[in-house]
């Protein structure tokens, strides 16, 4: 099934998995749908196993300045449209449910998001250092509580 | 028989880059693998965030020598739409001819690396001899023969003199007879063949399931290209072949490669005749105003993908980018399991790996 | 003086015969093309009896590209050690030479005379292979000059 339509897919994600998702417009090139975090492990079900949807570009995280306490996680998927899928973790305590069992593909970037920004997948035995060295020391290099930038 | 762990690397003759695997045989047969990446990462993602737009398309052609010049396309696409300026149309063809040149040179470079792992040192020569006309014709434009600083936000740095263009479609010409000569012999090289065919089939299931892209990807039979399906401009405006294979094996990546360099220097010539007049760069401001963009595009490898948001000022608030070797790598354990002890070094260039590309 | 001779004859044996090896320690792969372009047709090293060696044991230059990135420095430092004297150490590319283009990222060091003794530094990003022959010729006339290390 083609996803052609960013509403029709978010009226049937309300209607078959009682999700409530809103549309968030603010990424030029792409539709995202914001979902909350508990419900990540189902929406990607629904998108793989109905919608046939398997291709994910990457897993995206950032820390914005003027929210300094929740990080963002996007999911880019792309089927024929780029779509995402957006949801927020909180900082001091950033759990997200894995993905690994639904999309192998998956495993690089959830280790790359869980060194990078120390966020835990819940459900995965493991999530080893992907691209840091093993000597690094320093906490997640992306988390930062004030502006670092010169 | 008991299993051993042999470990590949960093520093291996087999890999061109650093690289460090654990490989698990038992006798000939090799029963799996895991690799830890991390040798290359210098940050960039950090990096581009304390450096200006401006710098940073010269800090991104860096990431990759091989593929320098898809980066800064794709990083310039991102930045221009965030900007809305009208970039000149004669800048997108140029654009696309280096993309397509380093789409051939980095397939000619990879024909001869796999040719040398497997034995035939001759077509090594012979293809690194020939990819070197690519260079001439990109030396020639932008004075770089693997970092060309073609692309500057708002257009590109240099434009074609009717010297350059004639001696551009002279160079393509001898360089297609050549690239025809290559597909003749390798399809008729019987050392090549039985080495390759059946070797580390993945099947068109294993691709989606771990999202592999690019001609690892056509090769297992997947249509997907994103010059065709999420087309950069001038891509949506030009006609061009994607070839598929649906074999799967080593062969079918071999061969897939140097059909698509040939499919591309015929790109460039069609390239050539429809490029338009004009200028080849608009000025573009430094502060970029508040946005966030998505953008895909074709490298050699796959599909590369950028995410960047801007907050106003001249620097990036957030650069993200995935490149289509990381996808690859993540299948690469999974092929391992299937292979003999032999076949190893097949395996792993047939992913055309570019680490450089894969740790940033 | 016979031993005076011998010692030249070997000197000229051994700089007339570099074997090189490469490493590269977490450049972008740019150098490291050069530097294979060296062993092919156009450029062609061999004719000035340098080959491309595929063990640290067997080799007399190392060939480093990269600007040592904290994960590759450990393999680095064993590659030199495993090389038998005298031996010698080329940084080719400015991210060998001093970090390049990514000075003040928080995984490399920045500079391969951070870990190594380097004999000849040959800047450019990427270098030319014109370069990389030009800086191997002067090592072969510092060899001659040099007693033995």
């Amino acid at each position: 099934m083609k996803i052609n339509n960013l509403d029709a897919l978010r009226k049937s994600m309300a209607d078959s998995l009682k999700v409530d998702c809103e549309v968030y417009r603010g990424i030029d090139g792409d539709q995202t749908l914001r979902i909350p975090s508990a419900e990540l492990k189902r929406v990607v079900s629904f998108l793989v196993d109905q919608m046939d949807c398997r291709h994910l570009s990457t897993i995206t995280a950032q820390q914005r300045v003027e929210d300094p306490d929740q990080i963002e996680v996007i999911y880019h998927f792309w089927h024929g449209i780029s779509f995402s899928i957006m949801t927020m973790v909180s900082e001091e305590l950033p759990r997200l449910p894995e993905i690994v069992s639904i999309l192998p593909g998956a495993d690089f970037y959830e280790r790359e998001v869980a060194e990078m920004f120390g966020i835990e997948f819940v459900g995965r035995e493991e999530t080893p250092p992907l691209l840091l060295p093993d000597d690094w020391d320093q906490g997640p290099p992306f988390i930062r509580n004030e502006d670092h930038r010169e | 028989m008991n299993k051993i762990s042999i470990p590949i690397g960093p520093q291996h003759p087999l890999l061109k880059e650093p690289l460090s695997m654990q490989i698990d045989i038992s006798g000939e047969k090799v029963l799996g693998g895991s690799l830890r990446l991390g040798y290359v990462h210098r940050g960039i993602e950090r990096l581009a965030e304390q450096r200006t737009y401006v710098q940073n398309v010269h800090l991104i052609e860096r990431i990759c020598g091989i593929c320098s010049h898809i980066h800064t396309t794709t990083f310039c696409h991102a930045v221009e739409r965030l900007l809305e300026i009208d970039v000149p149309q004669r800048a997108y063809y140029i654009r696309a001819m280096m993309c397509e040149l380093e789409r051939v040179h980095s397939h000619l470079l990879w024909l001869g690396i796999i040719a040398k792992h497997v034995g035939l040192d001759t077509i090594f020569m012979h293809t690194w001899h020939d990819r070197e006309l690519a260079l001439d014709i990109m030396e020639e434009l932008s004075g770089g023969r693997v970092s060309h600083a073609t692309n500057q936000i708002g257009g590109v740095r240099f434009d074609l003199t009717d010297h350059q263009e004639a001696m551009i479609r002279t160079t393509i010409t001898d360089l297609s007879l050549r690239v025809n000569n290559l597909l003749d012999v390798i399809k008729n090289e019987p050392a090549l063949q039985a080495r390759t065919r059946g070797v580390a089939k993945v099947s068109p299931e294993m691709i989606h399931q771990y999202c592999v892209v690019g001609p690892v990807a056509r090769a297992s039979g997947v249509d997907v290209d994103f010059r065709r399906d999420d087309p950069l401009p001038p891509y949506d405006q030009l006609d061009f072949n994607v070839i598929t294979h649906n074999d799967g094996d080593a062969w079918a990546r071999t061969v897939i490669r140097a059909e698509e360099a040939r499919e591309s220097l015929i790109l460039c010539e069609r390239i050539l005749n429809e490029m338009p007049d004009g200028p080849v760069h608009v000025r573009a401001p430094r502060r970029v105003p508040e946005g966030e963009v998505v953008i895909r595009s074709e490298a050699p490898r796959g599909e590369l993908f950028y995410y960047l948001r801007s907050d106003g000022s001249d620097k990036p608030a957030r650069l993200k980018i995935r490149t289509p070797t990381l996808a690859a790598l993540s299948l690469l354990p999974k092929q391992l399991s299937s292979i003999q002890v032999a076949d190893i070094p097949v395996v792993m260039a047939g992913i055309d790996l570019c680490i450089a590309c894969a740790d940033r | 003086m016979f031993k005076e001779l011998l010692r030249k004859t070997y000197q000229w044996a051994q700089k007339k015969s570099l074997w090189v090896i490469h490493f590269n320690t977490g450049g972008c792969n740019g150098c490291d093309i050069e530097i294979l372009d060296l062993l092919t047709p156009r450029y062609d090293i061999e004719r000035l009896g340098i080959v491309a060696e595929a063990s640290p044991r067997h080799a007399d230059v190392l060939l480093c590209t990269g600007p040592v990135s904290r994960q590759a420095k450990t393999g680095l430092w064993q590659i030199y050690s495993q090389m038998p004297s005298p031996k010698w150490v080329v940084a080719v590319g400015s991210c060998s030479c001093t970090g390049g283009v990514f000075k003040g990222s928080d995984t490399i060091l920045g500079g391969i005379e951070k870990i190594l003794p380097v004999d000849v530094f040959i800047p450019g990003c990427p270098c030319r292979p014109e370069a990389i022959i030009n800086g191997l010729l002067k090592l072969q006339e510092r060899i001659s000059v040099n007693e033995d290390k």
